[in-house]
């Protein structure tokens, strides 16, 4: 067989095994659309805008989305329940070994689950690909613990800066969540290169993006393949108002940054009146994943 | 001079807590929620350590006025090491401290590589593999071709090195300089 048939047949394999799994569990593979009238609002996520129509003189901008996130979430207002998809993804200034314009991701959701109920069958769909590896689980403020002296979630804004500067780094930031960012790229996550399989769970509260809060902490998690970032989860907030004011936390913070910020999807909101179900869901770089368990 | 992380790359020489250093390994990690950093090891030119950074994608850091020249060893004083340009026949010296490991390799009219910061040289590098002379080893067994054993000897420099048990005094000897390991007859 030739080398492309080869690559082409085993990537076949992989992703097959991903979608029986779960076929099995009963959770539906959905397609939503990638070409977005509003751009996302993360603050380090940029959308790529596509201009359209032009030549019949109806012209208007578009985005490609950079997740299926939240069509998605409007699906599950609508009573979806379990979903799952697997598709190409697009984020504009992503540029590195790892990191490019393009990429698969696949993400679901599962209605009634919690993080720990998630990163467990997260573990089971590792399984089903093969790998065996030993799982650890630990917290972001235990991961903090156990590769430094850092108590981060009762360090304030100037205890990090101070840590910053005493291990030589700029501490030029304007917020909490980028210093506890940097202080874990530089600390924790060369730590984890040894570890094939770690789950880091409940995060500060200022990085809850999407997920819960419950006091100091949100309830989000991530998991690393020997080093690297490959899935991110929440459990998801479910009313309107609570993405509505998510959104505008981020939309401040470009605007702070001079990124555009003037969009607010309003009709996602409006999809959302009655919430989303109690659920948990996460989003995995398939690449990644794909080429850490053919090693 | 400054170079931001967009610039970054193996071998750039930056100025980093005083001191010149070289680029080794340039990691962008961009988490998922968050910006981007590049997480750098470096090689401090004059301790010769390691230093691992992490910068924000933007930061910038002021470039090193390094240069590597190839110029001829031509004498040590007893205190200092004299070496030339040939380019130039502009002559350097270095004291005991910078040289390091390079004493042990470094014949009088041999190249080498001096690292010079700010037109000070700072280090020097021997070429991977020197000829050395044999001053000094114990007799090696009479028929012992094969090179199965093996015996200290001290070569020209003063610097000890392994060799087989049929190399004797007088003989040239080829060794890597990485390594301090014999690497053949000359």
């Amino acid at each position: 067989m030739s080398n492309v048939k080869k690559h082409l047949s085993d990537y076949q394999d992989f992703t097959r095994i991903i979608r029986e799994f779960f076929y099995t569990r009963q959770v539906t593979e959905v397609v939503t659309p990638s070409l977005l009238e509003a751009p996302t609002t993360d603050v380090y996520i940029d959308s790529i805008e596509v201009s359209v129509n032009q030549a019949i003189s109806k012209p208007s901008k578009l985005y490609l989305h950079t997740s299926p996130e939240l069509e998605m979430k409007r699906l599950l207002a609508k009573g979806s329940g379990d979903i799952f998809q697997m598709c190409q993804v697009y984020r504009d200034n992503e540029y590195g070994r790892i990191n490019s314009n393009e990429f698969t991701m696949l993400e679901f959701y599962r209605i009634e689950f919690n993080i720990h109920q998630l990163m467990d069958e997260i573990t089971e769909l590792l399984a089903a690909l093969g790998s065996n590896a030993t799982v650890k689980k630990l917290s972001y403020s235990q991961v903090f613990f156990e590769y430094s002296d850092i108590d981060i979630l009762n360090s304030d804004m100037s205890d990090l800066k101070k840590i910053a500067n005493k291990l030589g780094l700029s501490s030029d930031y304007d917020w909490i969540e980028d210093i506890q960012m940097l202080l874990f790229v530089h600390l924790i996550e060369p730590k984890l290169k040894e570890i094939p399989v770690c789950f880091i769970y409940d995060f500060p509260n200022q990085q809850a993006a999407l997920a819960e809060i419950h006091g100091p902490i949100a309830h989000r998690f991530e998991m690393y393949l020997s080093g690297t970032e490959v899935a991110n989860g929440y459990q998801e907030i479910q009313s309107a108002q609570d993405y509505r004011d998510r959104f505008n936390t981020e939309l401040n913070k470009r605007k702070d940054l001079s990124k555009p910020f003037e969009f607010l999807d309003n009709s996602f909101l409006e999809d959302l009146e009655e919430g989303i179900p109690k659920c948990s869901g996460v989003a995995i770089g398939i690449e990644r994943l794909y080429s850490s368990l053919s090693l | 001079m400054n170079y931001n992380t967009s610039q970054f790359k193996n071998g750039l020489k930056l100025m980093l807590e005083g001191n010149p250093c070289s680029i080794v390994n340039n990691e962008i990690v961009k988490p998922g929620k968050g910006q981007a950093f590049n997480r750098v090891k470096f090689k401090d030119l004059i301790t010769g350590k390691t230093l691992e950074k992490t910068f924000k994608s933007g930061e910038s850091l002021e470039a090193a006025d390094v240069m590597e020249l190839e110029m001829q060893y031509l004498y040590s004083d007893g205190e200092k090491w004299h070496f030339m340009d040939p380019a130039s026949f502009e002559q350097f010296d270095l004291g005991m401290e910078s040289m390091g490991e390079a004493v042990n390799y470094l014949v009088e009219q041999d190249s080498c590589i001096v690292t010079l910061w700010n037109n000070n040289p700072i280090s020097v590098t021997p070429p991977n593999h020197v000829i050395l002379e044999v001053t000094d080893t114990d007799p090696g067994l009479k028929g012992d071709t094969a090179g199965t054993g093996g015996k200290p000897a001290t070569l020209n420099t003063g610097v000890v090195v392994q060799v087989p048990l049929f190399v004797s005094i007088g003989d040239k000897v080829k060794v890597d300089t990485r390594t301090n390991e014999y690497s053949g007859r000359a």
